[in-house]
């Protein structure tokens, strides 16, 4: 069942935090609970609520990005007619030589493509974010409200630093709360948002003739400051945003624990993904594992514990994996000891060698390593 | 479109050597070594082979199969050029519609089919066969020794020649002979049911047989020894490699057993993969005090039991404390905790409650055989299923 919702997917952002992880890639592109990327959170909370048009806004380093969405098919947007649309900048002009410093001048870059949504509601989701967003409820509290911005919230204290807002009873929003870190008051914002198509529009032309491209200092404060209504949705699940190797590592390590592992991929609720199409992992008799996650294609000859194991990854045997995080098409030689690695993909890891990153910061292996 | 060579896959058999197993689906459907189900082997050989045009030829239980052969795009098949197209036995205008009465009867049914390519070859395939085949350097062979029909043939020993359609080869090469399970086999070249014919010979050969009145319209009981009687041409193309005929229940077990010698039939070779249409579900968990050794597991599982030697499809769970040995778990199999299966099919979604004991190792005794459990059925908490049994319903406690 379709409905009167567009998505746009800020798949531009970049984050300097994740080092080498984000090198030649944006974080929406990067591997998560083994087989997924991240920006299939967005994708596919977008396909569940009967999303039809959904554009990708991307900026620089998105070839790996486009590799991963190719046309949209996997999640059922390669449509004759919309479908998904992929925003690089429209011109060299649009394209900025840095990063976009808001999102509002991302929307801007592609300001032709926002004024056609014929949609009356439009969702925006980062590319960052490992959740399973029910925006069909949001989009109903949205209606309900009457407001013309909704801001998904979690309850909880996200990592890192994150806007707040401070809420009446009903959830609709006082107070905006900039870059707060640790527990506070109010909701932790997720930058998941339902906005009116026309109050979009206002905050971009504000934007653009203001010079000034922050969606909360200046969008949204300014909606606020208006007289503009905003509405809070509390999402109750499994909700984090990858900003940081920390994060990185947390995130994928909670993904053993089934509970949270239930709340984004619930069986009615599935996550799609691009298709390998890999075999099925193969244990040898030499293999041992424990508290993992492993994907299809892999063959695996030594001793893997609490490690998230991504697609084709040959582990050899003798090999000790502990706390790690290996990326597709990784090789692993006999007798290598990994603790506490977070290895790109491609990489090749000689026979007998020894790894070790600490428990707070772990030691990541750029993509195609081979020694 | 014109083509030089298409693909027949007969598909309609009802697996009846199955029995719980094909209770509700085609034999080509029934899954395999984890990730696949029959079908993709045949299907992932043509797309492999260059061959783009493939007719399905379905019959019994064909609603499940059509819908996971869908458009071919698991298999790269959806191509402008070509297609996968699911083919049922249909009626004619002024004609009475019949069920497919043999393999030959099957293509004869579906001529006006193949005749929109216009092929020059026909490879007829089946649907029940797990192997890796270049298709294209067997219709390479059959244009070059200029054949009527080219059999692929595997060679086996002497003793196993007996259960096998036997080809004997002439001096020149070609064959000179067909022996239905021969007593005193002549020669151990035992033919696969994998066929390439000229077109244009086997459509006269398929009018012919159609009209002789007590035919069985089968390729190797009619076909095959009519082309022989009338001097036709016909090779043997030599296979070499893994191959199994998987239309029983040992023979089915042995074959998924054989994925756990992974050299046998090399499924992580790139130059030649087997696909197949699966679920995306999240990668297989292995809980932390979980045992795994020498299996296969697939997306979707989770494991908090021990697995040993056992091939686990998409979306399996074996409770805490369960024990799962020499045993293949169909695609949503359930195993309760604590439940012991061991040397056993477990067909999809069926469900063995906690505490369950399913079959029994080799005694040597006459009557042991793999248990197996029908798709869907429930095994009550703490029952016990016999080694051999085949169950279709579900078992109360």
């Amino acid at each position: 069942m379709t409905t009167d919702l567009h998505g746009i997917i800020s798949a531009y952002r970049t984050s300097p935090d994740l080092g080498v992880l984000v090198h030649g890639r944006t974080v929406s592109a990067l591997t998560f609970a083994g087989r997924y990327r991240l920006v299939d959170f967005a994708l596919s909370s977008m396909r569940l609520a009967g999303v039809r048009n959904v554009g990708v806004i991307m900026q620089k380093e998105y070839q790996s990005l486009l590799d991963h969405i190719g046309s949209g098919k996997a999640w059922d947007f390669s449509r004759k007619d919309g479908g998904m649309t992929l925003l690089p900048p429209f011109s060299l002009d649009a394209a900025r030589s840095g990063v976009y410093t808001g999102l509002l001048e991302a929307l801007l870059a592609v300001e032709s493509y926002v004024q056609r949504i014929q949609e009356q509601y439009v969702t925006i989701m980062p590319g960052n974010l490992a959740a399973n967003i029910d925006l069909r409820a949001v989009l109903k509290e949205h209606i309900d409200s009457g407001a013309g911005i909704t801001a998904v919230c979690a309850k909880g204290v996200p990592n890192g630093e994150h806007h707040r807002y401070i809420t009446d009873e009903t959830g609709d929003v006082l107070e905006m709360h900039y870059r707060r870190i640790g527990e506070r008051e109010g909701l932790a914002d997720l930058e998941t948002y339902i906005v009116n198509k026309n109050v979009l529009l206002e905050m971009i032309d504000h934007a653009a003739s203001h010079m000034r491209y922050r969606l909360h200092a200046d969008g949204i404060a300014g909606y606020l400051d208006r007289g503009g209504k905003m509405h809070t949705y509390v999402h109750e699940g499994y909700a984090m945003q990858i900003n940081t190797v920390q994060d990185y590592m947390e995130a994928n390590m909670h993904m053993l624990r089934r509970d949270a592992r239930m709340s984004l991929f619930p069986l009615d609720r599935p996550v799609l993904t691009k298709d390998r199409a890999d075999v099925s992992t193969y244990y040898a008799e030499t293999s041992k594992v424990r508290n993992s996650l492993i994907s299809d294609g892999c063959y695996i000859e030594g001793i893997v514990e609490n490690c998230v194991i991504a697609p084709g990854v040959h582990i050899g045997k003798g090999a000790m994996l502990s706390g790690c995080i290996i990326m597709r098409d990784t090789h692993i030689g006999e007798n290598v000891r990994l603790k506490n690695v977070i290895s790109d993909k491609f990489a090749q890891i000689k026979p007998g060698e020894v790894l070790v990153g600490s428990d707070s910061v772990p030691l990541v292996i750029p993509r195609g390593y081979t020694a | 479109m014109k083509k030089s060579c298409i693909a027949m896959l007969l598909a309609g058999g009802q697996g009846s050597r199955l029995y719980a197993l094909t209770s509700n689906v085609a034999k080509p459907n029934i899954p395999f070594g984890g990730k696949y189900r029959i079908i993709d082997f045949p299907l992932s050989n043509c797309a492999n082979s260059g061959i783009d045009t493939v007719g399905v030829l379905t019959q019994y239980k064909p609603l499940r199969l059509n819908s996971y052969i869908g458009s071919g795009m698991p298999w790269d098949l959806d191509s402008n050029e070509g297609g996968v197209y699911v083919l049922p036995p249909y009626m004619g205008a002024g004609e009475k519609g019949s069920w497919f009465k043999g393999t030959a009867n099957a293509i004869y049914q579906n001529m006006e089919f193949i005749e929109m390519y216009d092929p020059d070859h026909v490879l007829i395939l089946s649907g029940d066969h797990v192997y890796k085949m270049d298709y294209a350097d067997m219709l390479r062979e059959h244009i070059e020794k200029d054949a009527a029909c080219t059999i692929a043939v595997l060679q086996v020993s002497m003793e196993e020649a007996t259960r096998f359609g036997i080809m004997n080869v002439g001096k020149d090469g070609y064959i000179n002979e067909f022996e239905e399970k021969p007593e005193q086999p002549k020669s151990d070249l035992a033919s696969m049911g994998i066929y390439i014919f000229n077109w244009k010979k086997l459509k006269k050969y398929l009018i012919e047989d159609e009209n002789t009145p007590g035919s069985s319209n089968d390729f190797g009981k009619n076909i095959i020894p009519n082309m022989l009687n009338a001097g036709e041409k016909l090779w043997p193309y030599r296979f070499q490699g893994y191959w199994r005929d998987v239309g029983t229940i040992i023979s089915l077990w042995d074959a998924n057993m054989d994925m756990l010698s992974p050299k046998l039939i090399d499924l992580y070779n790139e130059n030649w993969p087997i696909r197949g249409r699966s679920p995306i579900r999240p990668p297989q968990w292995i809980g932390p005090n979980a045992a795994v050794e020498h299996s296969i597991i697939t997306e979707g599982c989770e494991v908090e039991g021990k697995v040993s030697n056992s091939v686990l499809s998409n979306s399996v769970v074996v409770g805490a404390g369960a024990e799962v040995n020499y045993s293949i778990l169909m695609p949503g199999a359930e195993i309760g905790p604590g439940a012991v299966v061991e040397y056993a099919i477990i067909g999809e979604n069926a469900k063995i409650q906690a505490g369950a004991h399913v079959g029994s190792e080799p005694d040597g005794s006459e009557d042991w055989g793999v248990a197996t459990v029908g798709p869907g059925v429930s095994i009550a908490p703490g029952a016990a299923v016999a080694a051999g049994a085949m169950i279709y319903e579900s078992v109360e406690g």
